[in-house]
């Protein structure tokens, strides 16, 4: 479970002081598929950081499985994103220079896996997404829709318990769109892990269990 | 980890060959220099064998003689009064070779079969004591040589080492430019200087009156002063009645000589210098490009559980083993040169040229990819995500 209390989260520099996030309150319960929506620039990304503990809020509270955020120092932190989180971003954010199949690996290096085990964990993700038969070709080899697969099944390679998307459907068409919904969804379902979308689609969001509306850093929905 | 990084090293060849080459080049002109200082190092270390301090030589022009006789009296004469001297400890004639001079004279011999090549000087009864010459075995020349049935002979340890090891010397006649009897063996003598590898030696038996003897070297006192130097000028034209003599101080000659190797020594450790700087430039620039290259990657691999030290790790790791690469492939052509022995020098120092290039270059590696590595294990994942 993910629960966020009174977080806010303030950009500032020298002149200008940016309220990304105002006063957030939300509890994504384990195993929901929670879609966030709002303008551009309404904080839909930076509450997405803020679960995933890549950033801080400026107040607040944040707690994951139970435990405060805060409670956590740096490593731990590291650990716990290793180990509990799957992370799919917008523009995939796949290494060009290594195959798929290292990609999806990449998370489990850091998990001290051994070269064997890691390559069968993520064949077993690749199969999963459908792209066992692309295992060797390089990210630029691929399609948008592929890649965004691949980047799922890294996202799921360490079999974590919450998946946060960052809009996993923006930068393809709609058919692949809605094949890359379809996985998720599949996800959600058999596998009961808790996922965190943000998204600028109405139609994939009504898929989803819940919707969070933001709008200029505050919830309104 | 480690097969994570060669894959990626591999898989960015293109990028890294820059890297690589750089390094290959800088070990290959860094072992020419190393192999170069090392050698003059070595040789600048090992013991010279005689002392300098305080050694005068006045170098006597003895032709043309008109009357033997007169001239080996006023020799034995000129030795005589120098050395009554307070100022003089001890006098003594030597060849037409003197230490660090440019003269040599070489002979070889072949004794049953086994080649004796050998460097000559000659030097009268006294020489050892005046040059502080170290004796490893047996003796200096001393009276009972003047009749001898052959010739005595002294050989430096190089020589023994090479050709005799392992024999008693004691009363052995050996064909070295004639028949000889060694009678002792004495420790280093490089005479051609500091920087010169030490060579085989022999010192053949001269009677201080000889005439091929024509250079009387002087120990004085220490602090003897140069003013002295003219009372030892006017001794000598009075009794040679000659005035085309010259005194030679052999530690300034020494220290002369040292000079001009000292000169391209610094000289190439300065280009050397010079090297490591652009080197170590370039590896910043090369390091700061990647980084800000990559930073999406960084960020990517911060998301996904990556600590600070994993990254410093990886990056400091990457640049090293793309270094290691063009250390080995110069090493693979730097071997090349003792294998095949390529200049006469011996094969150590080229192995301690390689190692010291290859330890310098890793030093200046780990320095520069550290710091660069830090700044990009500091990369804010969710800043370096949203910048792409």
């Amino acid at each position: 479970m993910i629960l966020l209390k009174d977080v806010t989260k303030v950009y500032q520099t020298k002149t200008i002081e940016t309220t990304a996030l105002n006063n957030i309150s939300l509890e994504v319960p384990t195993g929901e598929f929670l879609s966030i929506m709002g303008p551009s620039g309404c904080g839909k990304s930076t509450l997405l950081n803020i679960m995933g503990m890549i950033d801080e809020p400026t107040s607040g509270q944040v707690a994951i499985q139970g435990q405060a955020v805060s409670d956590y120092h740096t490593k731990a932190v590291a650990r716990f994103r290793n180990e509990k989180l799957g992370f799919i971003f917008q523009s995939f954010h796949l290494i060009n220079e290594l195959p798929v199949i290292d990609n999806v690996e990449l998370p489990l290096i850091y998990r001290r896996i051994s070269g064997k085990k890691r390559r069968e964990m993520a064949q077993t993700a690749l199969e999963q997404v459908g792209l066992k038969n692309r295992m060797k070709h390089f990210p630029g080899q691929l399609s948008g829709g592929q890649k965004q697969r691949v980047a799922i099944a890294r996202a799921i390679v360490g079999q974590p318990n919450i998946i946060l998307a960052d809009e996993p459907t923006g930068n393809l068409d709609s058919v692949m769109g809605n094949e890359i919904m379809e996985i998720l969804l599949n996800l959600n379902k058999e596998l009961g892990t808790t996922i965190v979308m943000v998204t600028h689609d109405e139609t994939m969001a009504r898929k989803t269990h819940r919707l969070v509306r933001l709008f200029d850093g505050s919830q309104v929905l | 980890m480690t097969r994570h990084i060669l894959r990626l090293i591999w898989n960015k060849k293109r990028s890294n060959a820059l890297l690589f080459l750089e390094i290959f080049f800088a070990f290959l002109i860094l072992f020419a220099v190393f192999t170069i200082v090392t050698r003059y190092m070595r040789m600048y270390q090992s013991p010279l064998g005689f002392q300098t301090e305080n050694i005068w030589i006045v170098h006597m022009n003895l032709n043309p003689v008109t009357d033997t006789t007169a001239t080996q009296d006023m020799k034995v004469r000129l030795k005589q009064e120098l050395k009554a001297l307070p100022e003089v400890e001890s006098a003594s004639y030597s060849g037409f070779v003197t230490p660090i001079s440019n003269s040599s004279w070489s002979t070889s011999s072949d004794d049953n079969g086994f080649e004796i090549s050998t460097h000559m000087m000659y030097g009268d009864l006294d020489y050892m004591e005046t040059m502080g010459i170290n004796l490893v075995q047996g003796r200096w020349f001393n009276e009972s040589d003047r009749d001898a049935r052959y010739q005595p002979l002294i050989i430096s340890k190089k020589l023994f080492d090479e050709s005799f090891k392992g024999r008693n010397l004691t009363d052995s006649i050996y064909d070295i430019n004639g028949e000889k009897r060694i009678v002792g063996v004495i420790d280093h003598f490089k005479y051609k200087g500091d920087f010169a590898e030490e060579v085989n030696l022999s010192f053949f038996y001269g009677e201080d009156k000889t005439l091929d003897l024509p250079n009387l070297h002087l120990r004085v006192a220490p602090g003897t002063p140069a003013a002295f130097e003219e009372e030892v000028n006017t001794l000598v034209a009075d009794i040679t009645k000659r005035n085309d003599f010259r005194i030679e101080h052999l530690q300034t000659t020494r220290e002369s000589r040292a000079r001009q190797v000292w000169i391209p020594i610094i000289a190439l450790l300065s280009i050397c210098g010079f090297l490591v700087i652009n080197v170590s430039m370039g590896l910043f620039g090369i390091l700061w490009y990647t980084i800000s290259k990559r930073r999406s990657e960084i960020g990517l691999r911060r998301t996904l559980g990556a600590s600070k030290s994993e990254i410093t790790l990886q990056f400091v790791g990457e640049i090293l083993v793309v270094c290691l690469g063009g250390i080995i492939l110069g090493a693979i052509f730097a071997v090349q040169f003792p294998l095949l022995n390529v200049f006469p020098i011996e094969s150590i120092n080229y192995y301690l040229a390689m190692i010291f290039s290859a330890a310098l270059i890793l030093i200046l590696v780990v320095s520069c990819a550290f710091y660069p590595s830090q700044q990009a294990a500091r990369i804010h994942p969710a800043l370096a995500l949203h910048e792409e």
